[in-house]
């Protein structure tokens, strides 16, 4: 009789890594002794590890601390994100877009809210254009603070001072987001050619105030870091993502710009009110680890300018379109249409099937963090258990995105 | 027989003295660290159980030891049960050889630094023997990580340390403390030395950024992944003893152990009390330090952490002992003679090898694009 002591039967997954290490062994090549000495050993890193940054699971082949082969499974955090689009009208689903990359909600509705008014044809204003920009690049700054506060406090703790940095830092934009929103991190804001409370008294006040001391706040985080030999140690060359890994893995976002792609949809397929704006694409030439971060630091400051540009150029008008306070109900014409939008993790496209009725006959996500996961084994094989947390760190992972 | 009495009596309250100074130790560095780093890192830390959260860690101790006793099965449980009982012995015993106080020795022994040397190395086979009785991947991993490290760093700690005993002339921590009366302290005149010895001696605690068998991002929770309650607790508290005994051997050779201001007055059968007060005071500032370090360096590779200690620390310890031995030899007066050296290779050292690393890691990188 089976009891609860008795080691579980292995899952496909680790199966997969058994079966590989078995067949290397019978082929002759278990280690780095040409093959004389086996010792590789399969860990699951995940799904609750603490540095895996949610229910991401890698079963590892270890030989020593050198890392053999990686598969990364996913799926722990799958909710039929996709699915329930198929039961719900447009304007039901707009909450549950938040919950898909959870960190970069309003971002994520926006490329939501982007599809839909282009298959339904619906022109938002030009206010609410520069509201939802303002929006997505609090929210690219509040993400990114998350992903280098994680990221360095992988490392060690005095990261771990870092990331108590940069999330004291994100309450005071998650604050202004509340505040315009009614809520700290699943919005509901973006509707159909509108967003839904127009900006509050003092708001844009407030948010120039904070705007103005930002750049300070990420010299700070620059300044624990910058110049530690033993941080640039763990970050100088490991981890390289070339220009070749890029375009074969569809990498995009910081982890594709680190590398010299000049890929921002921004500005190589711009939407709303960018092409108005004066932005830099942050690129970096080494594509490694140090080079991610690097990217995304950069990245805080541009937003922060745009925010500023966006702020001064505000207009006055109606954050809704047409006498509908909300358009509870729409009914976009039969056709399909996939609109990619820059977030702060890369191209998060949104396609939509539509078949004429008040539901989407089908909706898919293509998720910038699901395509940057693909290169995970490459990058991880030949490392150390150390390098991986780091370079795995370095992609920054939000699995509220990958499962869906 | 008022003699034997009289021995007897001062081991008792010697033994009586390392068990309280190992569990006070712990519990007061548990919070010195929370509070500590909490203030480094822009926030209050814990502050709710009793003033100031003073009664954070027995709170916690209490709540360890009402935790249920439990083994994994597949472990082995004789030995998972014996780690966290050994894993003490290092922390006590070495508090055999320390000088608290003027006229307060436990046991003054003839060879005390080789005493320490070899006490505090016993750490590492409870942590080896943690890691393979877990029957955890991530507990052996962490226990070979560890004996690695252990061994390693051993060497330039004793590299350290011979300098010191060729500067005080004897191997007894009692005339190292009087070789540095007046405050002619060691730490003035052997600053590389005490550099050596210092990295060497964190690396010996597994703390800061030598934390490798326990890192928490790596290998959850490295050889005490398997360990729960007041097993974990015996692990958790020894680490934190650690911090104020490896403080306590480190003042007694560098910063003039017990000496300071007024250490004549207030002795009380031939036993000072107020240096006792120095002696403390200097121990938390180098547990202050050791805490500071924690935070503020990253974490070491593992290769890295080798590197560091066969390829720079090593040939430094033993550049040293040469150097050193060299200004002792031929130098007439040879304390100026080593202040000077010392304080010319410390600064030099220091000076140079932050670039250097800094250099060298910015020159292997590779461009994978090329920008305008």
């Amino acid at each position: 009789m089976p009891s609860v002591f008795d080691t579980p039967a292995p899952d496909a997954a680790l199966q997969l890594a058994l079966d590989r290490v078995k067949r290397s062994e019978e082929e002759g090549r278990g280690s780095d002794m040409e093959g004389l000495a086996f010792n590789q050993v399969v860990v699951n890193m995940g799904p609750q590890h603490p540095s895996t940054h949610g229910v991401l699971r890698l079963v590892v082949t270890l030989d020593g601390e050198l890392i053999k082969d990686v598969i990364p499974v996913i799926g722990y955090l799958h909710r039929c994100k996709e699915k329930l689009a198929e039961r719900r009208t447009y304007y039901q689903y707009i909450p549950i877009v938040d919950r898909t990359e959870y960190l970069a909600s309003m971002n994520c509705e926006w490329g939501y809210v982007l599809t839909v008014e282009k298959l339904a044809g619906i022109e938002p204003t030009r206010r609410v254009e520069f509201i939802r920009v303002i929006m997505a690049e609090l929210m690219r700054i509040a993400s990114h603070q998350v992903a280098v506060g994680t990221f360095t406090a992988d490392l060690s703790p005095l990261g771990t001072a870092m990331a108590f940095y940069t999330f004291r830092d994100r309450e005071l934009i998650l604050d202004l987001l509340e505040e315009a929103s009614g809520a700290r991190m699943m919005f509901n804001y973006f509707r159909f050619g509108g967003v839904r409370y127009d900006l509050p008294d003092g708001w844009v006040e407030k948010c120039h105030a904070l705007m103005g001391k930002m750049p300070k706040l990420i010299d700070e985080y620059e300044a624990l870091v910058k110049n530690n030999a033993v941080f640039l140690s763990r970050c100088l060359g490991k981890g390289v993502i070339t220009q070749e890994d890029v375009a074969e893995y569809g990498i995009t976002g910081p982890n594709a710009r680190a590398s010299g792609v000049a890929y921002d949809l921004r500005r190589t397929r711009p939407y709303s009110v960018y092409p108005e704006l004066d932005f830099r694409v942050c690129l970096a030439e080494h594509g490694d680890v140090y080079d991610r971060y690097q990217v995304r630091i950069d990245e805080m400051r541009e937003s922060v300018k745009i925010v500023l540009q966006c702020l001064d150029m505000l207009p006055d008008g109606p954050v809704q379109v047409g006498s509908l306070r909300a358009p509870y109900v729409i009914t976009p014409p039969p056709g399909e249409c996939y609109v990619g939008q820059e977030n702060p993790r890369g191209e998060y496209g949104t396609y939509i099937v539509s078949d004429g009725s008040r539901y989407p006959y089908r909706l898919k996500y293509r998720d910038p963090c699901f395509c940057n996961l693909q290169i995970f084994p490459k990058l991880l094989r030949g490392t150390k258990i150390a390098d991986a947390v780091a370079i795995s760190g370095s992609m920054d992972m939000v699995l509220g995105g990958i499962d869906r | 027989m008022v003699d034997v009495g009289l021995i007897i009596l001062r081991l008792v309250v010697a033994i009586v003295i390392a068990y309280a100074v190992v569990f006070v130790a712990a519990l007061v560095n548990i919070l010195f660290e929370r509070r500590g780093l909490a203030v480094m890192q822009d926030r209050l830390g814990p502050n709710r159980t009793g003033p100031q959260g003073i009664l954070q860690s027995v709170a916690d101790s209490f709540k360890m030891m009402g935790k249920e006793d439990f083994a994994p099965a597949a472990a082995d449980k004789i030995v998972f049960t014996l780690a966290p009982i050994l894993v003490m012995v290092g922390a006590v015993a070495v508090q055999v050889v320390i000088p608290y106080t003027k006229g307060f020795t436990p046991q003054d022994l003839n060879v005390g630094i080789i005493y320490i040397v070899a006490i505090t190395s016993f750490t590492v086979f409870s942590i080896l023997l943690a890691g393979w009785a877990s029957h955890n991947k991530y507990s052996l991993v962490g226990a070979l990580r560890s004996a690695a490290q252990m061994v390693s760093y051993e060497v330039p700690m004793i590299l350290g340390l011979l300098v010191v005993a060729m500067a005080v002339g004897s191997l007894s921590l009692n005339a190292v403390v009087e070789a540095q009366s007046d405050y002619r302290w060691n730490i003035f005149f052997l600053p590389l030395t005490f550099l050596i010895y210092f990295v060497a001696s964190i690396a010996e605690l597994n703390r800061g950024p030598f934390d490798l068998p326990e890192s928490e991002s790596e290998l959850v929770a490295g050889y005490g992944t398997e360990y729960s309650g007041m097993r974990f607790g015996m692990f958790f508290l020894n680490e934190y003893a650690g911090m104020t005994i490896m403080s306590m051997i480190t003042v007694t050779l560098f910063l003039g152990g017990w000496q300071g201001p007024f250490a004549d007055r207030l002795v009380i059968g031939g036993v000072a009390l107020i240096p006792i007060f120095w002696f403390l005071v200097k121990t938390y500032v180098m547990v202050f330090a050791l805490v500071w370090i924690r935070l503020s360096v990253p974490r070491l590779q593992v290769d890295q952490l080798m590197d560091f200690a066969w390829k720079i620390l090593i040939p430094l310890g033993l550049a040293n002992i040469l150097v050193s031995a060299a200004v002792m030899l031929w130098v007439p007066n040879w304390k100026g003679g080593m202040l000077v050296v010392q304080w010319i290779l410390l600064l030099v050292f220091v000076g140079s090898f932050d670039t250097i690393l800094r250099w060298n890691l910015r020159r292997r990188r590779k461009r994978v694009a090329v920008l305008g």
